[in-house]
């Protein structure tokens, strides 16, 4: 039961006041006396040492021991939820004064006290004591609650960063599994490099081996056959590219010539011409119809070889540092997570590059592009969106078809298609193909993230991608702003 | 008489020099060579060498090409012409097409790339050993 503590020296007043507190409030409340302020202050430390409640004192102001408004200053730094009544008269200002700027006084009331003014005022105080009480409670409650929030919210706002952590690595392991279905192309293009650099090689050191032959061959050759030897090796250095079929009818064409000159084993002399890349024999006749013409011929093959052998190393290493180049951007992760001016045109590049050896398989190539702005943007990811359409859209017309990129620049933005002349998305399907984990593949074979993230890559650019498909004819449209202030919108 | 032919097939024309190069230093004038940048390239020279009674020893086919592939390539060599000896250079080795070429080709070697030229040599002669 809560305790309402009464003060006064003197004892018929104590207990008068106690009487009516009785009566008013017997059923609810102990109402508890103290002849002074030292025992007030005692009796009041050991209740609130037993836990009681004290919603309210009632205090004389002018007793021996101690003032009334010094002891409810000195109740009120114990306990400064207890309302605190002083009962004082005019004279006693000063003491209001105090205990109303120093202990919180609730009222005075002036001594004698009426008594219907005293219960009411000690009803309000109690009621105000409980109030006060609820809302602190109250508060008390909406604080753990602002807490529990708060925590919650820096757990949501740790789990969001885990996410984007593991975004951002499903992006990478996607990349990494798309470079590794890549890899087994990737080898074979750079096996043909590497095939023609090894025998180019050992061309060149089976000519050194023979090399003391050649100081007697030129000594053979007479002045006059010198020159149109060298004339000859001139010519064959200049040699334009030819397809198997155009050298086949050149070698026709010498071959008849030949034959009208009378010029023996036409068609391996014909041969050994077009290898050359000589395909006009008339400032040549004098050498081909020598007695030795069939040495002077194997010499400028032999030289000739040479030539060509280190213009075939040449190209071939050129062609195996465009694939080392095209892996290398390909599989590069930037961490900086800063935009970087690029042209979108090179990444599409880099990525046929990579495709190479798939698409020539059976997939005509069709491009129509048209000269592009830097933009500001993650090139490797890019990358990874123009692979993952590159793929789908080998995978959808099964390595054998059309497939048709085109690129545009219309009001401010990029235009990016892919298109494949595969069956076709159907209709039932077409809604999903952009949601995460869809996937039309066996399970364990493709983690149906490809096209989510191509979405997600592409919205962090601020553009968009969207997909028209009939049979025959499906066109996958990116379409990137050109204009870099755009940025920053999108989260 | 024509000499006979050693028929290449690839359609990288800087691997069909290369092997030019290794069989003519090897073989010189003792066969002819001829070159296709495809399967029906190919099939077009054997069909015409056939016309002209040329005959075609040896053909060294890579496989992956644009069109038809080489297995197919030399299954359907086999099937018109069984005695060519039928080889196969790859970079990427698809099993399966090896195996059938084995089968139904009578593939006598496959070869892979970056291939060594002394092996390659190796391979012809052993096939033209068994002609």
């Amino acid at each position: 039961m809560p305790i309402i503590i009464c003060v006064d020296d003197e004892k018929s007043i104590l207990n008068s006041l106690q009487m009516e507190l009785v009566s008013a409030l017997g059923d609810e409340y102990l109402i508890e006396t103290a002849e002074g302020g030292f025992e007030a202050l005692e009796l009041f430390e050991k209740l609130l040492e037993d836990n009681y409640e004290i919603p309210l004192i009632i205090s004389d102001c002018m007793m021996p021991d101690m003032p009334g408004d010094e002891l409810l200053k000195y109740i009120h730094t114990i306990s400064p939820k207890t309302f605190k009544i002083m009962l004082a008269d005019q004279t006693n200002t000063d003491a209001i004064v105090n205990a109303l700027n120093h202990a919180d006084l609730y009222r005075y009331i002036p001594k004698p006290w009426d008594s219907g003014e005293l219960i009411l005022t000690v009803y309000e105080a109690i009621k105000s004591y409980f109030k006060d009480q609820l809302l602190e409670e109250q508060n008390e409650a909406l604080k753990e609650m602002n807490t529990t929030l708060q925590e919650r919210s820096e757990t949501l706002v740790q789990t969001l960063d885990n996410l984007k952590a593991t975004q951002q690595e499903l992006i990478h392991s996607e990349k990494m599994i798309t470079l590794g279905q890549l890899i087994a192309g990737v080898a074979h293009e750079l096996n043909t490099p590497l095939a023609a650099i090894r025998s180019s090689v050992e061309n060149i050191l089976n000519f050194l081996k023979a090399l003391e032959q050649l100081p007697p061959f030129f000594q053979m050759l007479c002045s006059e056959h010198q020159q149109d030897f060298f004339a000859l090796l001139k010519k064959s250095i200049q040699q334009t590219p030819l397809s198997s079929k155009e050298k086949r009818q050149l070698r026709r064409t010498l071959v008849r010539q030949l034959n009208e000159h009378a010029i023996e084993d036409a068609t391996t002399v014909a041969d050994t011409l077009v290898d050359m890349g000589i395909y006009e024999i008339e400032a040549f006749l004098p050498l081909l119809t020598d007695s030795k013409s069939e040495t002077i011929l194997e010499k400028a093959y032999q030289l000739a070889g040479l030539q060509k052998s280190a213009q075939t190393i040449t190209f071939a290493s050129e062609r195996a540092a465009k694939v080392v180049f095209a892996l290398k951007s390909f599989a590069r992760y930037d961490q900086t997570g800063k935009k970087t001016p690029s042209n979108l045109i090179e990444g599409i590049e880099t990525v046929l590059t990579l495709y190479h050896n798939q698409l020539k398989g059976g997939v005509e190539l069709i491009k129509n592009y048209t000269e592009l702005p830097q933009v500001m943007c993650y090139p490797d990811e890019l990358n990874q969106v123009w692979t993952n359409l590159v793929h789908n859209a080998l995978q959808a017309m099964s390595n054998k078809g059309t497939l048709q990129i085109d690129v545009a620049l219309q009001d401010n933005q990029i235009l990016i298609s892919f298109t494949d002349s595969g069956p076709g998305i159907p209709d039932e399907i077409k809604s999903k193909i952009f949601e995460p984990f869809f996937t039309t593949k066996p399970a364990g074979e493709g983690s149906g993230l490809g096209l989510d993230i191509v979405k997600k890559i592409i919205e962090k650019h601020n553009g968009r991608i969207k997909v028209d498909s009939i049979p025959g004819k499906t066109t996958f449209t990116v379409s990137i702003p050109v204009n870099p202030n755009e940025e920053t919108c999108h989260v | 008489m024509s000499k006979p032919v050693i028929l290449c097939v690839d359609d990288e024309a800087v691997v069909l020099d290369s092997l030019k190069i290794q069989l003519k230093q090897e073989f010189g004038d003792t066969y002819f060579y001829e070159f296709a940048e495809s399967a029906d390239e190919a099939l077009e020279i054997i069909d015409e060498l056939h016309e002209e009674e040329v005959e075609v020893f040896v053909i060294v086919s890579d496989w992956l090409m644009p069109g038809m592939k080489g297995d197919e390539l030399l299954i359907r060599v086999h099937e018109k012409f069984p005695n060519i000896i039928k080889v196969m250079l790859t970079g990427q080795a698809d099993d399966d097409a090896i195996e059938r070429a084995h089968h139904k080709a009578h593939l006598h070697r496959c070869l892979h790339k970056p291939w060594d030229g002394k092996e390659l040599i190796e391979t012809i002669k052993s096939g033209l050993a068994t002609l």
